[in-house]
């Protein structure tokens, strides 16, 4: 396809008509309307305070990503591209304002979600966000979108199907607010792929740089992981203790070959770092950069 | 998507919290955007008939368009420059509905300029730009690279959104039936943003009355350059002395009405 056909897809109107005319019509904060979270999990406060915590990881990378689409916009080099950052920048909003919704949703005062963000975004999180908002800052548009709609985009892609296998029983509405924004990511990085492309073979002297700044968000990104399944592992087991010791069924929700309802925090864990990590190097590989195994920062 | 956004909702009738959480949300932006997009791919009704335009008529009409981008594209560049800015959730949102607006806006120009022949539509907007509106554009950004939130909104949401709504009104009561149908789409989105910009500011000066002083100094360095860019209006429009509106005065008594400056 021709980059002008190809950017065509991406324009205000195509995304009017596929997105809030399309997959969120009739939808309330992503969700059917009248859908609320579980009562057994909001009566449990080990399990919505565990909720609390996971949620809080989705808005501060959604920050993030709203930051980095809205920052790139007068980065941008064409009036296509504008138009697509603007669409982005919008559905990053939205993503930030469904999973802040859920937030209260779980008990938190609209009053306190900042605080509770602030205390609960996981540190190697904010740092992965500040290797790509430095990028931004410095109106690097080649970087920002590698960064943005490659990296920080796939990683969410990817976690996101993962919570939308292991809600799609035990929690609808999370499963559903959760769908529309797998649809959103599959858009962004599409554009990351097909856009970034052709500007890396114009600029092949950028490469180096760009694979640094991949190297440092993945470590960032595994060691997020890392904190994440640990702190939410003895919950998930606790959990697993309870319902089997009162007969619950949990189901089954398989996810890439594996029951993740069944396996071990520290296989889902590895499950999901691979997952990601085999994503990266197929896209990145696609517009011609190399993927750099994470190493520690300096 | 569901928000009451119906004619008879009326949120002023609620709390400042509610008001501004009600608002500045993306169902309420999609519901307001729907009611007039609807059934409008890329700003007009695809039934409706375009009427050809001579030779002049269609070049004063491609540079008008030209300009019209030119401001779009700063108001683009400026509201998304904003969003790092916003000083809280409510804000934020908005700016990022404002951010699609304003893209949407230079979308449906650009494909106005596509229906009148021009063939690269950015070229064509580089090379008819108002200088004016150009200075006006670097002067905005300037204030959003610096991080002056009060300022960049007051330029962006006030002043530009108040000549865009003064101008794109006079054009609509004129223009051909497609460029009408354009404008009246624009010009909705306008008022939203106007209506931030107000908002937000008057807040902000009911706790702080020496603020307007300082947007009365801003003021005074931006309305030259948007009555000068009017004069290019006229000339663009093709109206002699007699047929110009008072264009400039409506602007003013516009901004003047909204009494953040006084």
């Amino acid at each position: 396809m021709a980059e002008t056909d190809f950017l065509s897809q991406y324009s205000i109107q195509r995304w009017l008509e596929m997105c809030p005319q399309g997959y969120l019509d009739d939808t309330t904060y992503g969700h059917e309307s009248g859908l609320t979270e579980p009562e057994d999990l909001l009566a449990n406060d080990d399990l919505r305070e565990a909720s609390i915590a996971l949620t809080v990881q989705l808005i501060a990378g959604e920050r993030a990503a709203l930051a980095a689409s809205s920052g790139l916009v007068n980065a941008a080099p064409d009036h296509a591209s504008k138009a697509f950052l603007a669409t982005q920048t919008l559905d990053e909003a939205r993503h930030v304002e469904i999973f802040t919704r859920r937030l209260i949703d779980l008990g938190v005062k609209e009053e306190d979600v900042d605080s509770t963000v602030n205390d609960l975004a996981n540190p190697n999180l904010v740092k992965f966000a500040e290797v790509l908002l430095e990028k931004v800052g410095n109106g690097d548009f080649i970087a920002g979108v590698v960064g943005q709609n490659i990296v920080l985009e796939g990683m969410a892609f990817s976690v996101f199907e993962l919570l939308q296998a292991t809600s799609k029983d035990l929690n609808p509405k999370f499963a559903q607010t959760l769908a529309g924004t797998i649809a959103d990511e599959r858009r962004h990085v599409g554009f990351g792929e097909n856009r970034i492309g052709s500007l890396i073979r114009e600029h092949p002297e950028r490469k180096a740089d760009i694979e640094r700044m991949q190297a440092e968000m993945s470590y960032h990104m595994l060691a997020t992981f890392t904190d994440v399944f640990r702190g939410s592992g003895p919950t998930m087991d606790r959990e697993r203790q309870a319902a089997a010791a009162e007969g619950r069924d949990l189901g089954s929700a398989e996810w890439h070959g594996t029951d993740v309802m069944a396996a071990s925090t520290d296989d889902i864990e590895a499950l999901l770092a691979g997952t990601v990590i085999n994503e990266f190097k197929t896209r990145l590989g696609r517009i011609g950069i190399e993927y750099q195994d994470p190493k520690v920062p300096a | 998507m569901t928000a009451d956004a119906s004619p008879a909702f009326e949120p002023h009738q609620l709390d400042e919290e509610e008001f501004l959480r009600e608002v500045h949300s993306f169902s309420f932006w999609f519901e307001a955007v729907e009611g007039y997009l609807e059934g409008r791919p890329y700003g007009a009704d695809p039934e409706l008939a375009d009427e050809p335009l001579d030779g002049d008529d269609r070049d004063r009409l491609i540079t008008t368009l030209c300009n019209y981008c030119v401001g779009e594209v700063t108001a683009l560049d400026a509201s998304s420059g904003l969003v790092r800015l916003a000083p809280n959730h409510h804000s934020r949102i908005f700016l990022a509905t404002q951010v699609a607006d304003e893209a949407r806006h230079v979308e449906v120009f650009l494909r106005r300029l596509d229906d009148l022949g021009v063939l690269d539509g950015e070229a064509e907007v580089r090379a008819r730009a108002n200088p004016r509106l150009e200075e006006f554009r670097r002067r905005v950004l300037e204030m959003v690279d610096r991080g002056d939130w009060e300022a960049a909104v007051f330029a962006q949401n006030v002043l530009l959104e108040s000549m865009e709504d003064t101008v794109f009104r006079f054009h609509a009561s004129i223009a051909d039936p497609v460029t009408r149908q354009v404008l009246e789409g624009v010009i909705a989105d306008e008022r939203r943003h106007l209506g931030f910009g107000e908002n937000d500011l008057g807040r902000r000066l009911a706790r702080d009355p020496a603020g307007r002083e300082r947007l009365a100094t801003i003021r005074a360095e931006l309305d030259p350059l948007v009555l000068g860019s009017f004069d290019g209006v006229y000339r663009d429009l093709g109206l002699s002395r007699a047929d110009q509106p008072s264009l400039g005065r409506d602007y003013l008594a516009a901004v003047e009405r909204l009494g953040l400056t006084t």
